[in-house]
């Protein structure tokens, strides 16, 4: 009864929604957004300091955002600032479940199964393939879909395949916290650097370069290896936590 | 159509929310709320015929139709807070586990 | 000095304190005193990070208000800090990463910027008040925030759809200028005030509050009920009247959310029988209050009343907390003549429940006095009636609770407070009665706030 109750009260919120957007003379319907009409369009255009004119993959340079790859002008970029604030979240989490989970003494949670010796082989070398995956993701993130924290999360997903195909693995976690903690206040440092110089928390003070070149766009392609060392370092300080137990 | 499908993901996971009462349920119900939340940010930004927006060498300037950017990068935001919280829920999950040795809310007793 | 070094510096100084762990705590006492104090060398104005202007980048606004909020904030956090630094030297980083949250969330002028804050605050809570040893109380409060947050970004994706922007003042000015009826804007304002209204412990979007704060211990029980509910306060002040366009249905929608709140608020805390439920429901009735002083317009009175309510928490939760940890519950009957043998404790207590309930000689009578008139002299009725009676309901439950605390004749509980948090509370308390009596920069101050506005833009 109370199952049915919800039902029928998220089936009418739901539809409630549906209507009052079909009905709204100002929301565009799907597909016929205006991006011309939105900030975005300076964000293409990057026509927010000064109009550059046309922008040609492989010649414009100076822009005042280098990416070929706009979405990371903007989260890298124009909205680093934000960035910043993801990472924090990021942090904290890693450190509260480290919090929740940390004892003192710890050892491995026992998996149902033994690896054999062919898994752990092809573990490791798998291991080399994905971890240079993510760190080229990272690197190109300014270029190609992808950046920091794909690239990140890839450099975890190696680690958390060799603790699923090892259960005698334990990463370094001091190595971990070092990692984060020297990332974390790299980027902090970066953005006061810019404020030292340039007048602007986390101003953009490298040369950007051509467009579409690998370096290129200034202090971005830096801030996403730190985001992707950060963020690969604190979900694998994650994995850690959740794959082992108190107990000698 | 895409929106439809995300605001109906977005009342299935307020669904799950308003129904379950075992902790990993209510976990995984939150997670479908903000994918649902995620796919309708992203949604907003899609312009007919439009390219993702990346300058690359076949699609090379910026006077082409591009989706809009800024909500991939709302989303991208949105998506690794979420990352944060999923995990510190899991995490809570286990001290609760621990302590109560149950995930069903109604077995721990009153609180 | 630029005022994003107070998100910057506790960010840096998080990020080394993982390496020292022992020193964490001494390292977040230092910032946050640090933060007190810089805020008299920082200079007004908009704040542009990375060199883009409003309303393309991120800007953050320093003005008259967040300054005010900036200095109460900030000064609450470092009492709270100092108060509990050796007890609760885990949380040292966490509390540094709330303290960047809670600066930022203050500070900035873009709508999704916010929502970020809010999260990075949000999830520094829930971790904070892991300490309350209650799991599942924490459990609810981080899904419920999660919910309250995503709405708030539901409704601002809606927002940006429509009006194509993410400043706040931009976003204002957009939809003045845009000729659409207050109907288009409703839904999304609706979300985000239920967002926030989960976060600022409005009816009936706070269950998550009983379980915090009723289990709350020495930190939680400040942190929550006054820092966090000061930020969160000055932060729905901020939307409430630069942001929401409230007109028509959605005016009645929140107006009969705001009424519940309100008065169940009084009702519970009437009906509670522990000391920490009476103050936990006493503090939803006046997040509520605080935010109906700041849609009529108050905007200086409403800040008065952030500001007495939260340095009242503040006192009442630390003394209640250190008394129930020593006396193991905290039943009304276990706490009876608490003050008799703590005189001094018991004083600061009483005065500041009294301003709380709002008589003469204090802080609160003076923002009560004058929210009544405001709200009288505008052609408002209802309201006032509603808090003159709750104003007395409240004063009903309160007095019986400082009775029951004073008067005991033998069987006294044993309670010992120490030095630091005796000389808090009572500077605390004077202050309170020394503003209650001398009214005259309150007023003037009160009236100057109201005047704040954006110029066009997002820039100040």
């Amino acid at each position: 009864m109370k199952n049915f109750l919800a039902f029928i009260a998220v089936l009418v919120l739901g539809y409630m929604i549906v209507v009052s957007l079909d009905n709204n003379e100002a929301f565009p319907a799907y597909g016929e957004a205006d991006v011309s009409s939105r900030v975005s369009q300076a964000f293409i255009d990057r026509t927010v300091t000064e109009d550059p004119g046309d922008i040609i993959f492989g010649q414009a340079t100076n822009l005042e955002s280098g990416p070929a790859n706009i979405v990371t002008a903007i989260v890298a970029d124009y909205r680093s600032f934000d960035t910043l604030g993801e990472v924090t979240v990021l942090f904290v989490s890693s450190l509260g479940v480290a919090l929740l989970l940390g004892g003192k003494k710890q050892k491995r949670l026992e998996l149902n199964f033994h690896p054999n010796f062919m898994l752990r082989v092809g573990s490791r070398a798998l291991f080399g393939i994905i971890l240079m995956t993510g760190v080229y993701i990272a690197i190109h993130g300014h270029l190609t879909p992808g950046g920091g924290f794909p690239g990140g999360a890839m450099i975890a997903s190696s680690m958390l395949l060799l603790y699923l195909a090892d259960d005698e693995f334990r990463a370094k976690i001091k190595g971990f916290k070092m990692l984060e903690s020297f990332a974390g206040t790299a980027y902090v440092l970066i953005g006061l650097t810019g404020l030292l110089l340039g007048g602007y928390f986390l101003e953009n003070l490298l040369d950007n370069g051509v467009i579409g070149d690998l370096f290129s766009a200034g202090i971005i392609p830096i801030v996403y290896v730190l985001i992707g060392l950060k963020v690969g370092s604190e979900i694998s300080g994650i994995i850690d936590n959740f794959l082992t137990e108190e107990g000698v | 159509m895409l929106q439809y499908a995300a605001i109906a993901m977005l009342m299935l996971g307020l669904y799950g929310l308003l129904t379950q009462r075992n902790i990993i349920k209510i976990i995984v119900s939150i997670n479908i709320l903000e994918i649902g939340l995620n796919l309708f940010i992203v949604s907003v930004g899609y312009v007919e015929g439009g390219i993702a927006p990346i300058l690359t060498s076949d699609f090379n300037n910026n006077g082409l139709v591009f989706v809009d950017p800024l909500p991939s990068a709302l989303v991208l935001t949105a998506i690794v807070i979420g990352v944060g919280t999923t995990a510190l829920g899991l995490a809570l999950a286990k001290n609760i586990y621990q302590k109560y040795g149950t995930f069903e809310i109604d077995e721990m007793g009153e609180e | 000095m630029s005022a994003i070094l107070l998100i910057a510096v506790p960010l840096l100084a998080a990020f080394i304190s993982i390496l020292f762990k022992k020193y964490a705590h001494y390292i977040l006492v230092f910032v946050s005193f640090a933060s007190v104090f810089a805020l008299e060398y920082m200079d007004l104005g908009t704040i542009t990070v990375g060199g883009f202007n409003a309303p393309f980048g991120i800007v953050l606004i320093l003005d008259d208000y967040s300054l005010i909020a900036l200095y109460i904030v900030n000064t609450l956090f470092f009492l709270v800090a100092i108060l509990n630094c050796n007890e609760f030297k885990k949380v040292g980083s966490i509390m540094l990463v709330a303290l960047a949250g809670l600066n930022g969330l203050l500070l900035t002028g873009d709508l999704f910027n916010l929502f970020v804050f809010l999260e990075v605050a949000g999830i520094a809570a829930y971790l904070i008040t892991t300490t309350n040893k209650k799991p599942l109380a924490t459990f609810n409060y981080l899904i419920q925030g999660t919910v309250g947050s995503s709405l708030y970004l539901l409704g601002l994706i809606l927002l940006y759809a429509m009006f194509g922007t993410l400043n706040m003042a931009d976003m204002a000015s957009s939809i003045a200028s845009s000729g659409y009826g207050a109907g288009v804007t409703a839904f999304p304002f609706l979300l985000m005030f239920i967002g926030f209204g989960v976060e600022a412990k409005l009816l009936p979007f706070n269950s998550w509050t009983k379980g915090i704060l009723a289990n709350s211990n020495r930190l939680t029980g400040p942190m929550i009920a006054s820092v966090y509910a000061a930020a969160i306060g000055f932060v729905f002040g901020r939307l409430l009247t630069n942001v929401f366009v409230i007109e028509d249905t959605f005016l009645i929608i929140v107006t009969i959310i705001l009424i519940f709140s309100v008065v169940a608020g009084e009702a519970m805390a009437y009906a509670s029988t522990k000391v920490r439920e009476i103050l936990l429901y006493s503090s939803v009735a006046q997040a509520a209050l605080v935010v109906v002083v700041f849609m009529s317009g108050f905007t200086g009175w409403a800040v008065y009343l952030i500001i007495g309510n939260a340095a009242a928490k503040l006192v009442l939760f630390l003394i209640t907390n250190t008394a129930t940890k020593q006396l193991g519950n905290d039943d009304v009957e276990t706490f009876k003549g608490l003050f008799v043998n703590n005189k001094i404790i018991g004083l600061s207590f009483t005065a500041v429940t009294l301003s709380v309930i709002g008589l003469p000689m204090f802080l609160g009578f003076v923002t009560k006095m004058n929210i009544l008139e405001n709200m009288f002299v505008s052609g408002d009725y209802i309201w006032p009636a509603i808090i003159l009676i709750t104003s007395v309901v409240e004063g009903i439950y309160f007095i019986r609770l400082l009775l029951n605390l004073w008067y005991k004749e033998n069987d006294l509980p044993e309670v010992k407070f120490e030095f630091v948090l005796k000389y808090v509370v009572v500077i605390i308390a004077l202050l309170i009665m020394v503003f209650g009596v001398y009214t005259e920069p309150v007023q003037e101050s009160a009236d100057d706030l109201v005047a704040y506005s954006y110029i066009e833009g997002g820039n100040l």
